[in-house]
């Protein structure tokens, strides 16, 4: 269609200009051009968009990082291979005590089990259009309670750290619950009553921590018993030993589970439908109430093990007025991770690689450790723009077509001896 | 002790000190909701506004008189300047980029928490060589309103007042006028109802919808600044308490208007002061004040499950306008 | 049929010559001129998709031509915007009014154009009282009955039409286009706009009438333009043509009038709906003591102007609303206690007003949203397990079926598809239930001929079929041409029950107005 009028070649606004500069400027455009073919070619595939998206927005996000690093007079390089160090991924040149590569590798899964429980709740919650901020309050209510009945109960490692779990499920998924109550029977917006509610579960919380459990000389809740915490015995490994974390394995089993029950079960297809279009949802005789409060539950029950896995693992115990960061990290790895459960697994290495590196690399180059924290805003904020990318790519996709075919008919055309 | 000695200045001062900035951020939500675009960014837009306007006081320490008022004002002025800069992003993401604005708010968030931090103590150990993260601000001074401090009962709401909540007043006075009464508060309106009518109309709805969230950051970055000088008295990233979520909360329970709104901002502002006021009183352990404190929520759920049916968000809210898709 | 070229003005005041555009698949106008006269009214005809709407809208500047140009008083122009058309004295009613819902009348007219004042000589702000005193001097001048006061959710569909229509009088606008202005219209509102649009017209108004509705132009048009899928065929005179000829160049062939094909006889009772109430969120009553009963056999079809209850009614048949009183009865059983899949189950298949949000998940692949009245039973699924298989042999078969056009078959996103085949899906989908009622409410709105002959070819197959069929539409052309009884709604009340042969248009034109008490 367009190929007639693309054909006819246009004025030529380049006219005026000597010889030398207008071969220079057509050499420009096609190279232009071609880094345009280039990049739709290498971006254009929408299955791998997923995938290549994400990627690019890492990508650039790093080589913005490099100029701020470099401004401040460090070597990039320097900076992201020591956080990678830091991490475990590579070796450091040294190592104290007790401590090896594989022992930071230990300590990564150990951060990061909370963040991917935290991140796949709020997966759950987006596949059914729900917005979970309330994470942070359903950790902390887990691992309070948690702690409470078992940490100071003096059960046997075998019975306790079950019962955590458990625990971790039942009270993270009761309070989510209530906010998938809230939402179909009052009407209340998720995001409002998960504010009220983290806000809520922290002050009373806090009270009960100072009234009973304080520690005065942490000023913390007094911590749990290690037979109540989701680490370990220490495990010999060569010289170093370490504390493995029981949730970490669970974490990424949870995200294949949650990625099958999401796509290939009956419960998970209602919730997609509904998070897709309530009204053709209920058109379709599914109950809107029950699927929200479901996934609110399901939802939930991350955010509690998110909880039990952060105050009984990672951390010591519970720093009473403080909602817990990973809850709201979780928000961004869910986003990195396309709102999908296997990307929450990729998006949730690569913010625990990022933030349990850091401190190394400020140790080593003087850089400081907020970095880590930049560079996942970044890489957040290039994320952002990827629909923009993909809308572009489609645009710019049918505009190569359409050129190609222009070409094409013009070489025809030629051929046939009548070329205009 | 007895009820007698109950500081109700204190109290109803405390409350107002706390409500007008939570009602100056939220304003600045009205207008971006009203418009169209949903805005979770006004925690982030606060902390970095807070952070611009430290950052011109603490850069700026030697050029003021030892107890000169000025740097105060200006920080203001700098924190609305910092919030509206901070709050561009938001609206390059929503409406140039078409991000999904719920993502786009949060990604907000992140990103002021981690350039506040990470350039707070690297600013204060290459600049003014100090290992800190926080900038210092100087005592904000109060004022007693003359005449008005007469008034009984009331009177006591015009004593020991901090300027900030006078500017907030004139501040938030004129973004009402603005919203209810002005050709560009008429045409953001219609932009979060129907912005095909605007467009229709001849309105650039991009324009209007870009400005109503750049006004967002300017009122959300005066109120972390009046944050910063009465809860602190610095600026560190313990400024992101989670009252940009508090103004959220608040501006839906007013249903996205203006006058409702502060109506919740005072509930927020009051039970958090008559708790930290009355515990002391009654001689209550310091850890009743944390059930104190959980109170105004508790509230606040309540009176949404009572009254909640009735909220209406803004019909366009969140829709990515898209002016080749009519 | 006053329509006279004898005072009619020679001038040209808008001229278009070969103006072309494209769109990705299709060109939607393929050099297209024509010329406008000062002081006439001006026909666009076409069936859906002729190109009429983008022709209109490169006029108003919604659309830049990719080819040609546009003239008006005899000046060259580029209209790039409305802004642009709108200086240049151009207005336009769109088919989808473009109001703001929570305005008032007058806020609305004067958006974009408002009148400031100052306050104290300083504080600039909107002037709407002066604004309304100018509102209401020109629906004086106009015959243009509204209040400005009044908020547009609590307006009708004709008033809010007539707001349309002043704020481009509001603008001094001198050419109006109106883009199938009584689509959604009764026909005595039609009557009061064809008279108003007569009125402009007399007042030195140049109105451009987009239409497919023949009766209309011969009613009003001084000349019309046919378009034919982006192509002009042929400029007529209207005083020099008749409808026949007309429809034959609009259709490219002779067309049948309306074949209508009466029942075969009706069987049992199988929807009975019994002193209905219905009510909104605020305790209004939508619907309001209905009663009813539509038979095995036969199209049971309800006429109204929208918004006087008809959807409320199919949803609370459906389940999806609320039942206050009465009762609604399936083969003889009530359906009270049942969910809206339990009633599904029981026999009832629902075609909603609304396909894109409630008929369909736009997100969900083709073979999705075919099985999603079923997806929860066998073979789809088994023991919570879905079978993907199953729904992709599901979907191939209702695909060769009902001739729904999908890129990539059963895997194609619904959201990609054509409106015309989003519809055929979801009519496949509900016919392939087998159920004893088939609920259709706007079956055809928006579709191609082609599609709408389809669709309304298989209504009448399935009552032929024996199955009771409650027709729902706005579109009284089609009420009169598919039911064997035709209720009335106005306002939320069934105000007339008749077999179809016993009414006639404008009788059950006078029922939708609320006008009783003329048998």
């Amino acid at each position: 269609m367009s190929s007639k009028k693309s054909a006819p070649q246009r004025p030529d606004q380049t006219d005026h200009l000597p010889e030398q500069s207008r071969q220079a400027l057509h050499g420009f455009n096609k190279a232009l051009d071609d880094a345009t073919r280039m990049v739709v070619k290498g971006l254009g595939a929408e299955r791998w968009q997923a995938l290549t998206i994400p990627l690019l927005s890492i990508l650039l996000s790093l080589l913005v990082i490099s100029v701020v690093i470099l401004a401040f007079g460090n070597n990039p390089l320097e900076v992201f291979s020591s956080i990678l160090a830091g991490a475990g991924w590579f070796a450091k040149s040294n190592y104290g005590g007790g401590q090896s590569q594989l022992t930071d590798l230990i300590n990564l899964a150990t951060t990061l089990t909370p963040l991917l429980f935290a991140a796949l709740g709020v997966v759950v919650a987006l596949r059914c259009g729900l917005f979970n901020i309330g994470i942070a309050g359903q950790m902390v209510l887990a691992g309070f309670i948690a702690t409470v009945f078992v940490g100071y109960s003096g059960m046997d490692a075998l019975v306790a750290r079950p019962l955590v779990l458990v625990i971790g499920v039942v009270v993270g998924a009761l309070a989510g619950a209530l906010i998938g109550f809230l939402k179909y029977r009052f009407n209340i917006h998720e995001v409002v009553s998960s504010i009220m509610l983290n806000n809520i579960f922290m002050y009373v919380v806090a009270y009960i921590i100072k009234l009973n459990y304080h520690d005065p000389v942490s000023r913390n809740m007094r911590a749990a018993s290690s037979d109540a915490r989701l680490l370990t015995d220490p495990v010999h490994l060569g010289e170093a030993s370490a504390r493995l974390p029981v949730g970490f394995l669970l974490a990424v089993i949870a995200a294949f589970v949650l990625w099958f029950f999401l796509t290939k079960t009956r419960q998970g297809f209602e919730m997609t439908a509904v998070g897709k279009s309530p009204k053709a949802a209920q058109y379709a005789g599914i109950k809107i109430g029950r699927t929200v409060v479901f996934a609110m539950a399901l939802s939930g029950a991350m955010g509690g093990l998110a909880g039990v896995t952060h105050y009984l693992a990672s951390v010591p115990s519970i720093a009473p007025n403080v909602l817990p960061s990973v809850g709201f990290d979780g928000i961004a790895v869910a986003f990195l991770g396309n709102a999908h459960p296997l990307g929450a697994v990729l998006a949730a290495t690569l913010i625990a690689t990022l933030s349990t590196g850091a401190t190394y690399m400020s140790s080593i180059v003087g850089v400081r450790q907020e970095i880590a924290a930049l560079i996942t805003g970044m890489i957040l904020l290039f994320t952002a723009c990827g629909g923009y990318l993909k809308s572009w790519l489609e645009n710019k996709k049918s505009m190569i077509a359409d050129a190609d075919r222009a070409a094409a008919d013009r070489a025809a055309g030629s051929k046939g001896g009548d070329g205009a | 002790m007895s009820i007698l000695d109950v500081n109700y200045a204190a109290i109803l001062v405390d409350g107002l000190s706390f409500a007008l900035p939570l009602l100056i951020i939220a304003i600045g939500g009205i207008y971006s909701e009203r418009s169209g675009i949903v805005n979770l960014a006004l925690e982030g837009l606060l902390g970095f506004g807070a952070f611009v306007g430290a950052l011109f006081v603490a850069s700026t320490a030697g050029l003021f008189a030892a107890h000169s008022d000025l740097p105060m004002y200006f920080s203001f002025l700098f924190a609305a300047i910092g919030g509206g800069m901070f709050a561009v992003i938001h609206a390059v993401l929503c409406i140039k980029f078409m991000a999904n604005q719920v993502i786009s708010g949060v990604v907000i968030n992140i990103l002021s928490v981690a350039l506040t931090g990470f350039f707070t103590s690297t600013i204060n150990a290459n600049f003014f060589g100090q290992a800190s993260e926080r900038f210092m601000l100087q005592t904000s001074p109060r004022w007693d309103i003359p005449f008005l401090m007469d008034i009984p009962i009331l009177g006591a709401a015009f004593t020991r007042v901090y300027p900030f909540m006078l500017i907030i007043l004139v501040v938030a006075t004129f973004f009402w006028y603005l919203l209810y009464k002005t050709q560009f508060g008429m045409r953001v309106r219609a932009a979060g109802d129907n912005p095909q009518a605007l467009d229709a109309a001849g309105v650039n709805v991009s324009r209007v919808r870009f400005g109503a969230v750049v006004i967002s950051g300017v009122l959300a970055g005066i109120g972390g600044m009046s944050f910063a000088y009465s809860i602190s008295t610095n600026f560190s990233p313990a400024i992101y308490m989670g009252f940009g979520f508090l103004a959220i909360a608040a501006l839906i329970f007013g249903n996205w208007k203006i006058i409702p709104t502060f109506a919740a901002c005072l509930i927020f502002g009051l039970t958090r002061s008559a708790a930290f006021n009355l515990l002391p009183v009654f001689d209550a352990s310091a850890a009743v004040l944390d059930l104190a404190l959980a109170a105004p929520f508790v509230v606040t759920l309540v009176l949404l499950a009572v009254f909640g049916k009735k909220n209406m968000a803004p019909r366009a809210l969140g829709d990515v306008y898209d002016k080749s898709k009519r | 049929m006053a329509k006279q070229d004898a005072g009619l003005s020679q001038e040209i005041i808008l001229e278009v010559r070969n103006l072309t555009k494209r769109f990705p698949g299709i060109v939607a106008c393929d050099n297209i001129s024509l010329d406008i006269r000062k002081g006439e009214i001006y026909a666009l005809l076409g069936e859906n998709g002729a190109g009429k709407s983008t022709l209109a809208s490169m006029i108003f500047g919604l659309y830049q031509p990719d080819e040609g140009q546009i003239y008006i008083r005899g000046q060259a122009v580029s209209i790039d915007s409305p802004n642009e058309a709108v200086a240049l004295d151009i207005g336009m009613v769109h088919q989808h009014f473009k109001l703001v819902s929570n305005y008032t009348v007058a806020e609305n007219i004067i958006l974009g154009d408002e009148p400031r004042k100052k306050a104290l000589g300083l504080f600039p702000y909107v002037d709407i009282k002066s604004a309304e005193a100018r509102i209401e001097q020109l629906s004086r001048d106009y015959g243009l009955e509204v209040d400005p006061r009044a908020v547009i959710h609590d307006l009708g569909v004709s008033t809010q039409q007539r707001v349309e229509i002043l704020k481009m009088l509001y603008r001094d606008a001198e050419i109006l286009i109106f883009d199938e202005p009584t689509a959604m219209l009764t026909p005595q509102e039609i009557e009061s706009l064809l008279q108003i649009i007569k009125n402009l017209r007399d007042q030195g108004k140049t109105v451009i009438f987009i239409t497919h509705k023949l009766d209309e132009v011969m009613e009003v048009c001084d000349r019309c333009a046919i378009l034919v899928r982006g192509k002009l065929v042929d400029i007529s005179n209207t005083a020099d043509t008749s409808p026949r000829e007309l429809a034959s160049k609009m259709v490219g062939r002779d067309i049948e009038f309306s074949a209508k094909r009466p029942t075969k006889g009706m069987g049992d009772t199988i929807l009975e709906v019994e002193g209905l109430r219905v009510e909104d969120a605020n305790g209004f009553p939508k619907v309001n003591d209905v009663s009813f009963k539509v038979h095995a056999g036969e199209i049971f079809a309800v006429a109204g102007v929208s918004g006087s209850g008809q959807t409320e009614l199919a949803d609370a048949i459906a389940g999806l609303a609320k039942t206050k009183k009465g009762d609604i009865k399936l083969k003889g059983h009530s359906l009270s206690k049942m969910n809206v899949r339990k009633r599904s189950e029981d026999g009832i298949a629902y075609i909603p007003e609304d396909r894109q949000s409630v008929g369909l998940v736009l997100d969900f692949c083709l073979d999705q949203n075919l099985a999603l009245k079923s997806y929860y039973r066998k073979p789809y699924c088994k023991t919570s397990l879905l079978k993907p298989v199953a729904f992709s042999e599901h979907a191939k078969g209702l695909i060769d079926d009902f001739d729904i056009r999908c890129a990539r078959g059963p895997k194609t996103i619904t959201r990609e598809m054509s409106g015309g085949n989003q519809q055929k899906a979801i009519v496949g989908r509900e016919i392939d239930q087998g159920a004893d009622l088939l609920i259709f409410v706007q079956p055809t709105r928006g579709l191609d001929i082609g599609a709408i002959m389809a669709i309304r070819e298989r209504i009448l197959d399935e009552r032929d079929k024996g199955k009771a069929v409650l027709l729902i539409s706005l579109e009284l052309d089609e009420v009169m041409d598919l039911a064997d009884t035709i209720g009335v709604m106005y306002a939320g009340q069934m105000l007339k029950v008749a077999a179809a042969a016993d009414l006639s248009m404008n009788q059950v034109g006078e029922f939708m107005m609320g006008v009783t008490g003329n048998e």
